[in-house]
């Protein structure tokens, strides 16, 4: 290790209005070190990266690289310097290929008439160098999302990077392809260059980190090497107060079927994405679908919604739902809360009362013949706003200004309202912070109590522990056996559930309806 | 008699090469713009500033080739305004494009009117004279459509040339697509999303510019208000219809000069079929084309969509 | 300082729209005072030239309204030319077909045929849109030259006047006519639709569900989509009142000031109505007073012309200028901040 270290940052501030989202942050990478940038959603880890990638500019602070001060006020800046990052959203070209999207930026030999088979032969050689197996003359349109991750490191690798900042680059991938992941980060270390890797995820941390900052609401809470520290140690300093979750209460079994899913089956530009899906889930019951984004959950979403053609059957309360709009749907008691608030679920533009309005256009105390009945739709806003605790300036306010967990409480009040007799949840907690998540969560029990069918998609495997009664895995658009979740989390093999999610684990592969 | 025929003909196909030759020009810097993600609808700017400044420079200095290039600059000008616009400010590109066709429209007259008062005479300029390509223009029939043209015809084809091999087989090439697509995955890889859009508006102002002075300087040789009469819009239309790939753009242009051409000829002969269903004519075929290829080939992701790097 | 920042590049937006102006006037060789009087009296110093501007306004602010409802569902709709003249035409042939109708049928059934028939024509494209996914852009603008064609066919052919030489149709019947407001001048009860419409579409946006859903799927279609509402049928709507409000200054023109269709009967108050519904920010208030403006500067522009040789063309300078400084005017506050850390994008 070099006595002095390739990246320092020392007091980095960076504003957004009047929102502190890095505060004061130091930290220190050295050469042929993996570093893990550790935090919830919300804590500053993305933007602090952007920064050091110059995407946006500091506030306060100072940024040495190698050793010199370093300005880097654009990402061409950071190329030049050394640092590459991968983002969340991948940042390729679909219709080029794999070696252009690696050379795009850099003048290939021949410039400017570039010579495409020697790129490509270039481009492969890399590859299999380094370990990431891809074809340099596929169509990065289409590839797997784990094959276009490996698209984004070569592009890094080419430029010779130094560092390597990578942003939850496991969150898309299935443990296999984590597992490869990882062998390339460590051979990549052997080489003397260094890795920041930014995640949330614990184990993976202490799988392959050699040192470990914490970040807490922008700032650093723990600066730790990861021999000399544990999983509750990190989980503690993470989240800064235990986290005490109310207890799901024995379920109280309702008569009558709820959400019942059969044979399910859709397809999206010539990929199967639900490859024969059934599911029941019965009043007052939470089933939980766990799952790798991307296998499918988005889509059984939308199928149930009717947002999306499907084959198969859709029934709640007994009756068929198949042929349905969307708004037919939610009239029969359907309700939906997504991930994405953003696109899916509010209209940001509008004021709260307006997007409160939105699920009740066709309840006539909210529309009397075509026109809207203001005062009872501020009304109704107002006291949504008391019952969930949004905190925002007032029903009239322009929905854009709340919190992300303001919106998504907006969100909730709206699709619970009307008492649904099921309830779609696609990532209901994604991107909030904890007590935000807690909320969500809590809310969903309620539901429960209440005999609402709760079908729950999502990748956290706390959250899913605590609240399904029954847990299913969906891999490559298909459903595992359901396992029974007692009331502690206990009786859930863990193991198994991460090879189920792997798609390495054969039981229950049978799409065949599953009995309550 | 098949003498005369042919005769008619090859006048026919002379003129449709002529009278496409402006829709070409502007079409293909059009494609460029559009490859990196503007949209210009501002052509008919574009081709009006060109004619204009060519017209005045050629009346001027006596020489048509430095009104084709003032036309270029002035075209260059125009479109790097929208460029402006639309990169800088970020303001909406359609909005942006009929502003400039108002600026355009009126400054032209106005600066026409008190340049060249009201009189009865249209003060004319020189014009181009038509260039033979020596051999080649012997060549029965074709020698006179293809090869004796202006040379503004010539550079038309040059420009198809240059544009098909920069879009195919160049890196810039390459970077404009990338730009039009993924503006975000081009700036992450330190390419300039404004500098290449400015670029791509230059050339397509410079082409648009040549074409808007070919109407003066190479066919009519004289000027008048609004004297592009909707041309721009149609060079839109041509690349929409020409898929926006130089060659497409190219035959769309062509197409609709012979329309053009034929509604001439066709009133020339006194047949009765009223011109306004040839003036008609590209538009009702464009939305037929856009009908039967709607899904098979899209635009550039970003096209018309303004990029801000901080926009998370 | 930051509250003041607005008004100030407003301020500014104006004074260089001004100054633009009377560069124009400068170089055109009048005096700016008497250039300048001859605007303002043209425009706003007689009653003649107030009712005239008021009789321009009609038309634009129709559009105008036309053009903002369908902004404000995403539909782009620039072919609003092409619906007037559309209007224009169902207008004159509704009324030339029942002339023996009393006025009070006849009237609000040509004005209906017009706003039938301006709909109908963006109907083509909002069908293209919502089903297809195409870009109304292109297509608008297409179909205004079809449009304007079709009349010019129109008037030689089926909806010639056999009495005269000219392409122009018979005129109107006596009961297809919007009566005259004030003595002497052209101003008519066109001027009084228009305000209506003005109240009318803000009545509608705000307070009925279907104005909510037209705003909503402006905003996130895919939010609308997800919430149950049909985006296809409602970007149909919008489409269909845009056109509609287009269509019905068209038939407006015809009842009011033409009785008779012609060629050239709406000289690019279409595309006029765009800078209308900019100007006016999609604020049926604010789409009056942009209307009454832009329609002052073009009948002051020609009181110019008239009285101090000032090309009337300065008019177009000074609304293509005003637009693009709208357009610039955000980036400029943006500019205007301290520079400090912050790198350039």
């Amino acid at each position: 290790m070099a006595p002095v270290p390739l990246l320092s940052l020392r007091d980095v501030t960076k504003r957004f209005g009047d929102v502190v989202a890095c505060d004061g942050v130091s930290l220190d990478v050295s050469a042929g070190e993996i570093h893990a940038l550790l935090g919830e959603n919300g804590a500053g880890k993305t933007t602090l990266m952007n920064v050091v990638y110059g995407i946006y500019a500091r506030d306060g602070g100072r940024i040495t690289w190698q050793g010199e001060d370093a300005r880097l006020g654009s990402p061409r800046e950071a190329i030049a310097a050394g640092i590459g990052m991968v983002h969340q959203h991948f940042m390729l070209v679909p219709t080029l290929t794999v070696a252009q999207n690696v050379v795009l930026g850099l003048a290939p030999p021949g410039h400017p008439f570039p010579d495409r088979r020697r790129v490509e032969r270039e481009v492969g050689a890399l590859a299999r160098h380094h370990g990431l197996e891809v074809d340099p003359a596929a169509k990065v349109g289409d590839l797997s999302v784990g094959e276009q991750q490996r698209v984004e490191i070569l592009k890094l690798l080419h430029r010779d990077a130094r560092l390597l900042i990578l942003d939850e680059p496991t969150a898309v991938l299935t443990p296999p392809e984590v597992e490869r992941l990882f062998a390339v980060l460590r051979r990549l270390r052997g080489e003397g260059r260094s890795v920041i890797l930014i995640t949330h995820r614990i184990p993976e941390v202490l799988a392959l980190a050699d040192r470990i900052t914490v970040l807490r609401g922008g700032r650093v809470a723990a600066a730790l090497l990861a021999a000399e520290t544990n999983p509750d140690d990190l989980s503690r300093q993470m989240i800064g107060r235990p986290l005490v979750r109310p207890q799901r209460a024995r379920r109280q079994a309702a008569p009558g079927p709820g959400l019942e899913l059969e044979g399910l089956r859709c397809w999206d530009r010539g990929v199967e994405r639900l490859a024969g899906v059934s599911l029941s889930v019965a009043p007052g019951e939470i089933v939980g679908v766990a799952g790798v984004d991307g296998n499918g959950q988005k889509e059984l979403a939308e199928c149930v919604l009717g947002l999306r053609r499907a084959s198969g059957a859709v029934r709640l309360a007994g009756a068929a739902l198949d042929g349905l709009t969307t708004a037919a749907r939610r009239r029969r008691g359907l309700a939906f809360v997504s991930d994405d608030r953003h696109h899916d679920g509010l209209v940001l533009g509008l004021s709260l009362e307006e997007n409160y309005l939105l699920g009740f256009l066709s309840d006539r105390r909210f529309v009397r013949r075509g026109v809207i009945a203001r005062r009872w739709t501020s009304r109704e806003t107002a006291a949504a706003i008391a019952a969930f605790g949004i905190a925002a300036p007032g029903p009239r306010a322009e929905t854009r200004l709340l919190s992300g967990g303001n919106q998504q409480k907006l969100v909730l009040a709206r699709e619970l309202a009307g008492a649904p007799r099921a309830l779609v949840a696609l990532q209901p907690s994604r991107g909030l912070d904890p007590g935000a998540a807690e909320f969500v969560g809590e809310q969903l029990l309620a539901r429960r109590e209440a005999g609402c069918a709760v079908l729950l998609l999502s990748a956290d495997l706390e959250e899913l522990l605590w609240l399904s009664d029954r847990l299913v895995v969906m891999y490559r658009g298909r459903l595992s056996a359901p396992l029974e979740n007692g009331e502690r989390g206990g009786g859930i093999d863990l193991t198994r559930l991460g090879l189920l999610m792997a798609g390495q684990a054969d039981p229950g592969q049978d799409p065949a309806p599953c009995a309550s | 008699m098949n003498a005369g025929l042919l005769d008619q003909l090859g006048d026919l196909a002379t003129a449709s090469v002529r009278m496409a030759t402006p829709l070409a020009l502007a079409g293909l810097g059009e494609a460029w713009s559009e490859r990196s993600g503007l949209l210009n609808i501002g052509l008919e700017a574009v081709m009006l500033g060109g004619a204009f400044a060519a017209f005045l420079v050629a009346a001027a200095t006596g020489s048509p080739w430095l009104g084709v290039g003032a036309g270029a600059a002035a075209g260059a000008v125009v479109a790097l305004v929208h460029a402006f616009l639309a990169v800088t400010c970020r303001a909406d590109q359609t909005v942006a494009g009929l502003a400039l066709n108002f600026l355009a429209s009126g400054v032209t007259s106005f600066a026409f009117l008190r340049l060249y008062g009201r009189g009865t005479d249209l003060p004319s300029c020189p014009v181009l004279a038509a260039v033979p390509v020596p051999g080649l223009s012997d060549i029965p029939f074709l020698g006179r459509v293809l090869f004796h043209q202006s040379a503004l015809v010539y550079l038309a084809c040059a420009a198809l040339v240059v544009s098909w091999v920069v879009f195919s087989r160049t890196e810039w090439g390459t970077r404009l697509h990338a730009v039009g697509e993924n503006p975000r995955g081009a700036d992450s890889v330190g390419l300039s999303v404004a500098r290449l859009r400015y670029l791509a508006a230059a050339v397509n102002g410079a082409l648009g510019g040549v074409g808007g002075a070919s109407l003066t300087v190479a066919t009519l040789g004289f000027f008048q208000e609004n004297i592009t009469g909707g041309r721009g819009y149609i060079a839109l239309v041509v690349v929409i219809l020409g898929r926006r790939h130089p060659a497409g753009v190219f035959l769309a242009a062509l197409m609709l000069g012979a329309a053009d051409a034929l509604q001439f000829r066709v009133q020339a002969l006194g047949v009765a079929i009223p011109s306004q269903l040839f003036i008609m004519f590209p538009y009702v075929a464009t939305i037929a084309v856009l009908l039967f290829t709607a899904g098979r080939s899209r635009p550039p992701a970003a096209l018309g969509l303004p990029f801000d790097r901080r926009e998370r | 300082m930051r509250l003041l920042r607005p008004i100030v590049t407003r301020l500014v937006v104006a004074l260089a729209a001004f100054l633009v102006w009377a560069l124009c006037v400068h170089l055109a060789g009048a005096d700016l005072g008497r250039a300048g009087l001859g605007f303002l009296r043209g425009a706003l110093g007689t009653q003649y030239g107030l009712s005239e501007v008021l009789v321009r306004t009609t038309p634009l602010l129709l559009a105008g309204l036309g053009v903002s409802v369908g902004f404000q569902a995403g539909f782009f709709n620039i072919g609003a030319e092409g619906q007037i003249y559309a209007g224009a035409t169902a207008a004159t042939a509704c009324a030339l077909a029942l002339p023996g109708l009393p006025a009070p049928v006849l009237l609000p059934l040509g004005l209906l045929a017009g706003f039938a028939a301006g709909a109908a024509w963006a109907l083509g494209p909002g069908w293209l849109k919502a089903r297809l996914g195409l870009s109304e852009i292109i297509n608008t603008i297409m179909l205004t030259y079809v449009a304007v064609n079709v009349v010019g066919l129109l008037v030689r052919t089926a909806l010639k006047d056999p009495a005269y030489p000219l392409p122009v149709s018979p005129a109107t019947p006596e009961g297809f006519t919007l009566p005259v407001l004030l003595e002497g001048s052209r101003l008519h009860a066109g001027f009084l639709v228009a305000l209506a419409a003005a109240v009318g579409v803000q009545l509608l946006l705000r307070h009925t569900a279907a104005g909510f859903r037209l705003r909503a799927v402006g905003e996130n279609p895919r939010a609308c989509q997800v919430a149950g509402i049909a985006v296809g049928r409602t970007v149909l709507l919008a489409a269909g009142a845009s056109g509609g409000l287009a269509g019905l200054a068209g038939a407006v023109e015809i009842a009011g000031v033409h009785h008779k269709l012609l060629e050239g009967i709406s000289p690019g108050f279409g595309y006029t109505a765009i800078v209308v519904a900019l100007l006016g920010r999609n604020r049926p208030a604010g789409i009056v007073l942009a209307a009454v403006g832009i329609a002052a500067l073009q009948v002051g522009s020609s009181a110019m012309q008239r009285v101090a040789g000032v090309p009337s063309s300065i008019a177009w300078i000074v609304m293509g200028t005003l637009v693009a400084l709208v357009l610039a005017r955000p980036a400029l506050e943006r500019w205007r901040r301290p520079a400090g850390v912050e790198a350039a994008s």
